[in-house]
């Protein structure tokens, strides 16, 4: 199943655009479907899509569970 | 801070001519949550579930549920286990949906904002469904996921019948054309074999499932295999996605009618002696399995869960097997069908696709 990996929005663009940062890497997205984002937003991304909005302190919450789960995988293939 | 996840699935397709020569898969990472749940109490990770998989966490967490009730001996209320399918099958009503809309269509003023109020009218069906509400609530959520889609395709959702908005609107029939293929499909009867398999074999089984040889399809094509005595011979994109817009509307119609059945095997639950247990969940891309081992103190010994993807996306699995000696149209054209084809495999997962002449370097 994908993971969700919760996105930073960086920078609104015209024409429903946006720039998010994905684990530090910055991507093009449609925020479309979400009304009223601003930046410092977080968001769940699909296909290219913010799907929905999620709480900072949520989105802070499973970064770093994710990280945890990174550094159990760089340990496992150590 | 570097995650390190590859979160989607490399397809490499080889072309020799106008043929597909050869494809390739290169799986999305998958989270070692063996190793950080192992030792934990139950309780303690049903919250973390949804933070990891939020477009299927209400089929995850219901997995995890009902594999923890079997490990433990117990069953739970009828009333419960309705209320948990109304969640599943609103889940994957949403799923299917989402699918078909979002990153199909290049969305002008008019179809953002209808998709949006879809996307709106689905997250008020998740939440009555959660509730476990039935009768007028249910109705009434229903029948906005309706006039979404009506104001989408201008029509309502029917068997057959797939919308203007659809992708299928614009699939270039022409484009791709399948060898004839043995299909195979997973269901409620694969699922004593693979839970015990998943129990005992761990990673090396759920990274790359296989039942004797067999590597089946599920979801929405294998539902319809369970409901249709004979399934068309073009297992192709137009098929596959009349079958999804098909099982939206019967989705949409069990839901609004308390009173019908649900259909067998949306939740199974296996108890598997000496505080092992496991679960099965039917959710919009398949069959995802949960299994999980407990110690006399109720804390986690093993879990381990085998999600859909894994066998539709097989090195050796049913879009392998589709797209192998297919005949492809030249350049985009034919790029864009196989495109189209791998969407139609699973309403969500996410891909990139590329394309190399068999020979080069």
């Amino acid at each position: 199943m994908c993971l969700a990996i919760p996105a930073e929005v960086t920078k609104i663009l015209p024409d429903e655009m946006a720039v998010v940062s994905i684990d530090g890497v910055s991507k093009e997205i449609s925020i479309a479907l979400i009304e009223n984002l601003a930046i410092g937003d977080y968001v769940i991304i699909h296909v290219g899509y913010a799907l929905t909005k999620i709480d900072p302190e949520e989105a802070r919450r499973t970064l770093d569970l994710l990280c945890e789960f990174s550094a159990e995988r760089q340990e496992a293939v150590q | 801070m570097s995650l390190g996840f590859r979160n989607e699935i490399g397809i490499t397709v080889w072309l020799a001519g106008c043929s597909i020569a050869d494809v390739a898969i290169l799986p999305r990472s998958r989270p070692p949550v063996m190793r950080l749940f192992a030792g934990r109490p139950p309780s303690s990770v049903l919250p973390v579930l949804p933070r990891l998989f939020s477009l299927c966490a209400v089929a995850q967490q219901v997995a995890y549920l009902s594999a923890v009730e079997a490990a433990r001996g117990e069953d739970a209320a009828a009333e419960t286990v309705q209320r948990r399918v109304t969640a599943v099958v609103a889940e994957r009503l949403t799923e299917l949906v989402r699918g078909l809309f979002v990153g199909q269509l290049a969305l002008d003023g008019t179809g953002t904002a209808a998709v949006r109020a879809l996307m709106q009218a689905a997250t008020v069906l998740g939440r009555v469904a959660s509730k476990g509400a039935r009768g007028g609530a249910m109705h009434e959520a229903v029948s906005q996921i309706r006039s979404a889609l009506i104001a989408l395709w201008n029509q309502p959702p029917e068997p057959g019948r797939a919308g203007a908005a659809t992708p299928l609107a614009s699939f270039d029939a022409d484009a791709l054309s399948f060898p004839a293929v043995e299909q195979s499909f997973l269901s409620v009867a694969d699922d004593p074999d693979v839970v015990v398999r998943l129990l005992t074999e761990g990673a090396s089984f759920s990274g790359a499932p296989e039942l004797h040889g067999r590597i089946p399809e599920t979801g929405v094509w294998a539902r319809r295999s369970g409901r249709e005595q004979s399934l068309p011979l073009d297992a192709g994109p137009a098929e596959r996605l009349k079958a999804r817009v098909a099982e939206v509307a019967r989705l949409l119609a069990w839901l609004d009618d308390a009173e019908r059945d649900p259909e067998v095997g949306v939740i199974a639950s296996y108890s598997l002696g000496n505080r092992r247990g496991a679960a099965a969940v039917e959710c919009a891309r398949g069959r995802l399995y949960h299994a999980m081992e407990l110690d006399d103190e109720n804390r986690i010994v093993r879990f381990e869960f085998l999600a859909p993807t894994e066998w539709n996306f097989h090195a050796r699995g049913p879009l392998v097997r589709s797209l192998k000696g297919s005949l492809l149209a030249a350049g985009q054209r034919g790029q864009d069908a196989v495109r189209t084809l791998v969407g139609s495999f699973d309403p969500c997962v996410g891909f990139s696709l590329n394309f190399h002449e068999a020979g080069c370097a």
